[in-house]
């Protein structure tokens, strides 16, 4: 089972100028992580996006520490990464190379495997996540739905045993958005979503409200999703 | 943001002999179509003229040979045609008709050469490719993933700046300001950077450039 604990790790952005105060993004939180499926939600700019940053090293904490799986993202940036997956709201500034098929085998490339394995492999979980028949398409013809779902194959090939996403439904349709729930639902690793989507962070098994850089409720989702509601009113 | 990935020789799958061909034979090709077009008229105008002609006729023909869409033919010289006009024009006027013909030719001919080049071979085969080259200097210190996978990214921004072009200029007209030079251009280098952030952004992410642990050597 994994483990993200975070102790006192919070988040502020020194004055430009150096004089000043800081603006706090994330006030100091501690957190233990351990669920299989785990919901942020929160409004725009409360922190949610930067929380999650938090758990592969994207972002290091200001103060307070971050483990996963008992290594520190500050020391062991680069270990981290390789067992935390990052999913992002704009699956194409996370699709690097022209076509599907080539951003899976560039994910593949830190495995070392030949040239004849890498493209096997690529085609493979391509043809798992029904992506066969666009896999040498460019990364721009494809919908917004198609792109998410070659982004999310891009960074699994690699067998994180942790998946973080930031919104990864915002940009979908209802089809893709439904088809997204469905792929999410039936994978092994861990996944910590932050999402406006109430009904895909109520199908999880615990809930963060984070509002004003702060964690406001911590429970079951269901009961998040329903705390979340009031508070907006 | 609009696609623009059709002005970027993108691979198109095929199993023609410059498919099949090793990715050095057509790199020694394309050099020597380069050589050959920029070297010859060095011994006379004449025989620049005969040879970049018979070497822009082998490349159109090479093209087909690699089943390679006219259209995409086309569309490489399309994007060049006004910057060819303009040196067509001035060689002319400088050395004479054979003279404009000849560099016209040559960059046309060199041109598709690369276009073949990129459209026969895979990206993650390019990218072995400049690793391989860069591969000696790296007890300089030079990393020859982190040098293929930039040559890669850039590639792979040009559709995206071309398209951000396209974008501000259709909001700049659907304001009225098409004649403003700040309004279509300062929005295109907010994009850009923007851009140049979540790419830096993603690759941290997925550890791409990131060190090598020990046990992945």
């Amino acid at each position: 089972m994994n483990s993200i604990v975070l102790e006192s790790a919070g988040v502020e952005i020194p004055p430009v100028d150096g004089t000043g105060t800081a603006k706090t993004i994330l006030r100091p939180l501690s957190v233990t992580l351990n669920e299989q499926r785990i919901a942020v939600i929160g409004a725009n700019g409360s922190g949610k996006s930067t929380m999650l940053r938090l758990l592969n090293g994207l972002v290091l904490p200001s103060a307070g520490t971050v483990r996963v799986n008992g290594l520190d993202t500050r020391t062991h940036g680069a270990a981290v990464r390789r067992s935390v997956g990052f999913v992002f709201t704009d699956p194409l500034s996370q699709l690097v190379m022209p076509t599907p098929l080539e951003d899976v085998e560039l994910s593949l490339r830190r495995l070392k495997l030949s040239k004849r394995e890498r493209r096997d492999r690529a085609e493979s979980i391509l043809a798992a996540y029904g992506l066969s028949h666009l896999a040498e398409s460019s990364v721009y013809e494809l919908s917004g739905g198609e792109r998410q779902l070659t982004a999310l194959a891009a960074v699994l090939a690699v067998d994180p045993s942790i998946l973080v996403l930031d919104e990864p439904s915002t940009l979908l349709d209802l089809r893709n958005t439904k088809l997204l729930h469905e792929r999410l639902a039936g994978l092994p690793q861990q996944v910590v979503m932050s999402t406006h989507d109430l009904d895909l962070a109520a199908a999880c098994e615990r809930g963060l409200v984070i509002d004003d850089a702060r964690i406001a409720f911590d429970g079951p989702a269901s009961a998040a999703v329903d705390w979340y509601r009031e508070s907006v009113g | 943001m609009r696609g623009h990935a059709h002005l970027v020789a993108s691979y198109i799958a095929g199993n023609s002999p410059f498919h099949r061909m090793a990715l050095w034979r057509k790199a020694v090709l394309l050099l020597a179509v380069a050589v050959l077009c920029l070297a010859s008229p060095a011994i006379s105008v004449t025989l620049g003229v005969i040879i970049t002609t018979a070497v822009l006729i082998a490349a159109i023909a090479a093209h087909g040979v690699a089943g390679l869409p006219w259209g995409r033919l086309w569309r490489a010289v399309r994007i060049m045609v006004v910057f060819l006009v303009l040196i067509a024009a001035y060689q002319w006027w400088q050395h004479g008709p054979a003279t404009a013909w000849q560099v016209v030719a040559a960059i046309v001919a060199t041109v598709l050469a690369s276009n073949i080049l990129t459209a026969t071979t895979p990206v993650d085969e390019l990218l072995d490719g400049l690793g391989a080259v860069v591969r000696p200097l790296e007890r300089f210190g030079a990393d020859p993933e982190r040098f293929s996978l930039t040559v890669a990214l850039m590639l792979r921004s040009i559709p995206f700046v071309i398209g951000a072009f396209s974008d501000v200029r259709d909001a700049a007209r659907a304001r009225g300001l098409e004649r403003n030079l700040m309004a279509r251009s300062l929005p295109v280098v907010i994009a850009t950077v923007g851009y140049a952030r979540a790419t830096g952004e993603a690759l941290a992410a997925r550890g791409l450039g990131d060190p090598e642990l020990p046990g992945e050597q």
